[in-house]
């Protein structure tokens, strides 16, 4: 999908997905701390894997919106910080539908509430398309993003529903990021499933 | 024989005045073609890869791992031969 995005085969496409637990470290990442006893961290049996986008080391789990979205930055600006606080800006947009007053904090991309991080963000850029994206913890298991600094940084990993004290869907929060991201970077959104895409870039 | 020498600069990333050189792909000494991957950067909590600008031998590194390079700096050279 992403090399049919730098040929300029396919417009921009967001995919969301739900991970299974997961540790991921990012180019930067440093030497991994757990914030808790080993025999924890082996019982979770929380695979940690290397990958190419920027930043450190995060988690990702069931109850995490994650937003991938394949854009070439070409048509939009050629700004990689821009792009950066389009997807911040969604993510603010949507918690503020919830009631939850979250921000963006110079030198250090994320969006963050009162209470410490709520969203991650961590890119790949090739061709001027981007890879890799955001990470928006709905109601993400505690225990899990309490094994780890998010980012590397010495703060507190929250989710929407802890904050707003109230369950929400998690696919109810992936429509409004979806079409909150669709009026930052102008895009008329169309759904589709992965088998529609197939279907129209294989012809 | 002609030499050429490219330079390869940190491109305008938009509003962002330098990154952090996280790795080269290629060594000095290999050939490259123009458009490869060369070197990736990091800066706000992104990897940029930095693609080759000519086709020929990279023949230095300016910016080695772990080095801040500004934007339109010089990160390396290639060669034509």
């Amino acid at each position: 999908m992403h090399t049919l995005c730098i040929e300029g085969r396919v417009p921009d496409v967001l995919l969301t997905v739900e991970h299974d637990p997961v540790f991921t470290r990012g180019r930067t990442a440093r030497a991994t701390e757990y914030l808790v006893p080993a025999d924890e961290v082996d019982r979770a049996a929380i695979p940690v894997v290397d990958v190419e986008r920027g930043g450190d080391m995060t988690y990702h789990g069931p109850g995490q919106l994650v937003a991938y979205p394949i854009v070439d930055l070409r048509r939009h600006g050629r700004d990689v910080k821009q792009y950066v606080r389009a997807l911040e800006e969604a993510a603010i947009a949507t918690l503020r539908t919830y009631g939850v007053d979250a921000n963006r904090r110079p030198g250090f991309p994320g969006v963050w509430v009162r209470e410490g991080k709520i969203a991650s963000i961590g890119i790949y850029v090739k061709g001027w398309v981007t890879r890799h994206g955001l990470a928006l913890n709905v109601d993400a298991d505690s225990a899990h993003l309490g094994m780890i600094h998010p980012c590397g940084l010495p703060v507190k990993a929250v989710s929407l529903c802890a904050i707003a004290a109230r369950p929400v869907a998690l696919s109810e929060v992936e429509d409004r990021f979806a079409a909150d991201l669709a009026d930052l970077l102008g895009w008329r959104l169309e759904r589709r499933t992965l088998a529609d895409l197939e279907g129209r870039v294989c012809v | 024989m002609k030499q050429a020498t490219t330079e390869v600069l940190l491109p305008d990333l938009g509003e962002i005045e330098d990154a952090l050189v996280v790795g080269w792909l290629r060594r000095v000494g290999d050939v490259v073609k123009e458009g490869d991957d060369l070197v990736e950067v990091e800066t706000e909590k992104t990897t940029f890869v930095v693609p080759a600008p000519a086709s020929g031998r990279l023949t230095h590194i300016a910016a080695a791992e772990g080095k801040r390079v500004q934007v339109g700096g010089r990160l390396g050279d290639i060669t034509r031969e």
